[in-house]
C-alpha cells in the first residue's frame, strides 16, 4: 500500500513536471512588444478628450509600426481597453489587459479619478505604467511611485499658470491690482477638477487675490443653477472653471440664462479644450474664452524644435485628417491629440529602445530604468517641452519635471497662445467683449 | 449671508426643476401603476427622443415645436415597441426577470445610440430670452418646460378621469386579476399605457433638448434622480411623484445656494433614505 502512494505521489510530480513545460533557460526575445491602450471609447470622458487621446496614440503606434517597430525591428501591438467613464470599468480593464492579454505595458488614461486609483494599482502588481492624458498631482504626490511615469503636465502647473496671467494683465486690462481682483473657482469634484482648484486657490492666495467663491459639483449633477446663482451673490471678476463636458455646456447655459456676467472666464483643460464642440453648443459666444493646457503640437513654430520634431507634427496632422476629420481646421484640431500622440512616441521613441538595448529588454525594471534616464532637452518634444522624471525622494517621483502649459484663448474663432508672454501668439482680449454673453456690464 | 433675493430665486429655480422632473417620474409612475414593471430604460428613451428633435431641427431645420410634436408621437411608438417586443413576453415572469430585461435595454440602447450617433454631445442652439423679474433671474428654457410639464400633467389628470380607456387604466392599476375576471382585455390598456408613458417621454425629451445636450449617456444624470423621485412619491402614485419632485428640486436648489451644491445633493439623498426607513411606500402612503 505504502508502495502504491509513493508511486502515485512520483507520478503527480511527474504529470506537474511535463504540464509546466520545457524549461527554456534564455527564452529569445520576442519581436513585439504589447501595450495595453486605455481610454474612455465611451460615456461621457469621450467626446470631452478621451477619444482624442486614443486617436493620437493609434496614430503614432501605426506610425512606428510602418516603419518596422521600435527601433526598426519590435512591431508594437496595441490591444484597446475601454474605460467607459467608469473608475470601476478602467480597473477591470487595466486587470484584463495586463492578466489576461499580458501587455508589457499600459499606456494612455484620460481621467484622473482612473489613473489615481490605477497609479497604486499598477505599482502593487510592478507594472509598467505610462500616462499619457490625466493630470492629477494626486497620482503621484508623496506615493513614491518606481513604476509610473507621466510625460504630460501635471494639475499644479494648470491651476498655477491660469492665476498667474490673470494676475499679469490685472491691472492692465481689467483695471485692478490683482490683490483687489475677487475671484471665484469652480471645478467638477473628480480629482482632476479638485487638484486644479487646488492649485487655482494657493497660487490666487498667494498673489493677494480675494478668492470670494470655491466650490465643487458632481460631473453628472443635472442643475447648476445653484450654483450659478452664489456665483452672482459672489460677485466675481474672475471665473476659473475646471470640468469635463457636457457639465461645461449646461453650466455656461445656466449661468447665461441666470445672468452670470464676469470680466474673465478661464477654463482648464478637458472639455474648455474641444473647441468643436464648444463651437457647436454657443457659436461664436465663445469668443475670448481661455483654456489651460500644453501647447498643441500643431501651433508651435516648428522651427522652435529640435530638427525632425517639426516633420512628426506634419505626420500626426496629416494622419488625423486622412484618418478622423478630414473637413476640421488644423488649428481646430484637439490638443488631445497631440498629447496621445506625442506622449506615447516619447515611450517608443527613447524610453523602449534604452530599456532593450542597455537594461535587456522591456519588462517593468528595464522600462523604469530607462524611464529615470529620459533627459530630452526642451523643444525636444513635439509640444515643446522637454523631459526628465522627478526621481527617488521628491515627493512628486515620475512625474516629468520639464512639462509646461500655456493659456489658450478663443480669438477669431480660434486658440490663440496668450500666456506666457514669451510664446503668445496674440495678445490676451481681457475683458470679455461686450458680444459676450457672460461679460460683465 | 447670502442676500434673500438669492435664495428666493433658488426657491423658484427649484419649483421649475421641481416640473421637469415630475414630468419624467409620471410617465414612469403610469407605467408602473399599471403594468407594476419599472422601465429601468425610461430616461434612454427620452434620450432617443432628444436626438429626434435634434436631428429634425438641425438636420432638417423643422422648427422646434414640431419637432416637440414628432418627440411625443415618436415616444409613443417607442414605449408601444417597448410594451410588445420586451415587456409583453415577460409579464407573468419572476419581477428580476423583468427588472433584467428592462435594464438590458438601457445597455442597449446607450450602446446603440453610440454605435450611431458617437459619443458626441449634441445642442440644440436656441437664442431665447432671458427673464428678470426683482433681481432674480430665470431660465426661459425651464419655465416653458415647466408650463408643459403643469398642462400635460393635467391633460393626463383628464384623462385617467374622464375617459373610457383612463378609467379602465386605473381599474387595471387597482386591480388587474379582477379586470381580466370582468371579462376585460388587460393587454389593450397596457398597449395604451405604454404609449401614452412613452408619450410623455418624448414630450420630456422635446422640453429638455432646449435646455441640456443630448449624448448616448444622458440618462446617468436624470436616472438616477428619476427613480428616486418615483420610490419618494411611491411607486404608481402620480400625485405623490409631483410633491417627491418639487421636494427634492427644492432641496438640491435651496441647499445649494445656502450650503453647496455637493451639499444640496447630499441633503437630497440623505432624505431619500430617511424616508425609506420612515414611509417606505411613499410620502402620500397612508401609515399601515
Amino acid at each position: 500500500m505504502r508502495a502504491l502512494r509513493i508511486a502515485f505521489a512520483l507520478m503527480l510530480v511527474g504529470a506537474l513536471v511535463l504540464l509546466s513545460g520545457p524549461q527554456q533557460p534564455a527564452r529569445a526575445q520576442p519581436q513585439t512588444i504589447k501595450i495595453g491602450i486605455l481610454f474612455d471609447q465611451t460615456g461621457p470622458f469621450s467626446a470631452a478628450g478621451s477619444l482624442n487621446g486614443w486617436r493620437g496614440t493609434k496614430m503614432i503606434i501605426d506610425y512606428v509600426n510602418e516603419r518596422g517597430g521600435v527601433m526598426g525591428k519590435y512591431k508594437i501591438v496595441r490591444v484597446d481597453g475601454d474605460s467607459q467613464s467608469k473608475a470601476e470599468v478602467a480597473i477591470n480593464e487595466a486587470e484584463r489587459l495586463l492578466n489576461v492579454e499580458k501587455v508589457d505595458i499600459l499606456a494612455g488614461v484620460y481621467s484622473s479619478a482612473h489613473a489615481v486609483p490605477l497609479a497604486e494599482k499598477m505599482e502593487k502588481q510592478k507594472k509598467f505604467f505610462w500616462i499619457t492624458i490625466a493630470i492629477s498631482d494626486a497620482v503621484f504626490k508623496d506615493r513614491n511611485l518606481q513604476y509610473v511615469f507621466r510625460p504630460q503636465p501635471n494639475s499644479g502647473l494648470f491651476g498655477a499658470v491660469s492665476v498667474q496671467y490673470i494676475a499679469a494683465y490685472s491691472q492692465e486690462k481689467l483695471k485692478k491690482a490683482p490683490k483687489d481682483l475677487r475671484v471665484a473657482i469652480i471645478y467638477e469634484d473628480g480629482p482632476y477638477g479638485a487638484g486644479v482648484a487646488a492649485s487655482n486657490d494657493a497660487e490666487a492666495k498667494k498673489l493677494g487675490m480675494q478668492v470670494v467663491l470655491k466650490e465643487g459639483y458632481s460631473v453628472s449633477a443635472p442643475d447648476l443653477s445653484s450654483l450659478v446663482t452664489k456665483l452672482r451673490a459672489a460677485r466675481a471678476d474672475v471665473l476659473f472653471h475646471t470640468g469635463y463636458n457636457p457639465d461645461i455646456a449646461l453650466f455656461l447655459r445656466q449661468a447665461k440664462e441666470q445672468g452670470l456676467r464676469v470680466k474673465a472666464y478661464v477654463g482648464h483643460g478637458a472639455g474648455h479644450s474641444q473647441l468643436d464642440k464648444l463651437k457647436e453648443a454657443f457659436g461664436n459666444e465663445i469668443e475670448a474664452f481661455h483654456t489651460v493646457d500644453p501647447v498643441a503640437a500643431q501651433l508651435l513654430d516648428p522651427k522652435t524644435l529640435k530638427p525632425g520634431v517639426g516633420a512628426l507634427t506634419a505626420e500626426m496632422v496629416k494622419r488625423y485628417k486622412a484618418e478622423f476629420e478630414p473637413n476640421m481646421a488644423v488649428a481646430a484640431i484637439a490638443p488631445h491629440v497631440s498629447m496621445g500622440f506625442s506622449n506615447l512616441w516619447i515611450l517608443l521613441n527613447d524610453v523602449l529602445p534604452r530599456a532593450i538595448q542597455k537594461h535587456g529588454g522591456f519588462g517593468p525594471d528595464a522600462l523604469a530604468k530607462a524611464a529615470r534616464e529620459t533627459d530630452i532637452p526642451e523643444g525636444g518634444t513635439m509640444m515643446g517641452y522637454g523631459v526628465k522624471f522627478y526621481g527617488e525622494g521628491q515627493p512628486m517621483r515620475g512625474q516629468n519635471e520639464r512639462a509646461f502649459v500655456a493659456v489658450f484663448q478663443v480669438v477669431g474663432g480660434k486658440f490663440e497662445i496668450v500666456y506666457p508672454k514669451s510664446v503668445a501668439t496674440a495678445p490676451p482680449i481681457l475683458p470679455l467683449p461686450a458680444s459676450s454673453p457672460w461679460a460683465a456690464r | 449671508m447670502i442676500d434673500p433675493i438669492f435664495i428666493a430665486e433658488a426657491a423658484l429655480n427649484g419649483i421649475l426643476l421641481g416640473g421637469v422632473m415630475a414630468l419624467l417620474a409620471l410617465g414612469l409612475n403610469l407605467i408602473f401603476g399599471v403594468l407594476d414593471i419599472v422601465w429601468i430604460a425610461y430616461v434612454e428613451l427620452v434620450m432617443l427622443c432628444m436626438y429626434l428633435v435634434y436631428f429634425l431641427v438641425t438636420g432638417y431645420g423643422w422648427p422646434i415645436w414640431l419637432g416637440g410634436l414628432a418627440s411625443v408621437a415618436f415616444g409613443a411608438v417607442l414605449g408601444v415597441a417597448v410594451h410588445l417586443l420586451i415587456i409583453s413576453p415577460l409579464l407573468n415572469s419572476a419581477a428580476i426577470n423583468q427588472f433584467l430585461a428592462t435594464g438590458g435595454l438601457l445597455f442597449f440602447l446607450q450602446s446603440f445610440a453610440t454605435f450611431l450617433w458617437t459619443t458626441d454631445h449634441r445642442t440644440v442652439r436656441l437664442n431665447l430670452p432671458i427673464i428678470e423679474v426683482a433681481g432674480m433671474f430665470l431660465s426661459f428654457a425651464r419655465l416653458i418646460a415647466f408650463v408643459v410639464a403643469i398642462l400635460a400633467m393635467i391633460g393626463l389628470y383628464l384623462f385617467l378621469r374622464h375617459t373610457f380607456i383612463g378609467t379602465a387604466i386605473r381599474a387595471v392599476s387597482q386591480d388587474r386579476d379582477a379586470m381580466r375576471l370582468m371579462g376585460a382585455n388587460p393587454q389593450r390598456v397596457y398597449v395604451v399605457t405604454s404609449a401614452v408613458g412613452g408619450a410623455m417621454a418624448g414630450l420630456a425629451g422635446a422640453l429638455l433638448i432646449i435646455q441640456y445636450s443630448v449624448h448616448p449617456y444622458f440618462g446617468a444624470a436624470f436616472g438616477p434622480l428619476t427613480f428616486m423621485i418615483c420610490v419618494l412619491g411611491g411607486l404608481g402614485n402620480m400625485v405623490g411623484a409631483v410633491v417627491a419632485a418639487v421636494i427634492m428640486s427644492e432641496i438640491i436648489s435651496v441647499g445649494g445656494v445656502m450650503m453647496s451644491t455637493e451639499m444640496g445633493y447630499v441633503i437630497a439623498f440623505v432624505l431619500f433614505i430617511v424616508m425609506m426607513f420612515a414611509r417606505p411606500g411613499g410620502i402620500l402612503a397612508k401609515r399601515e
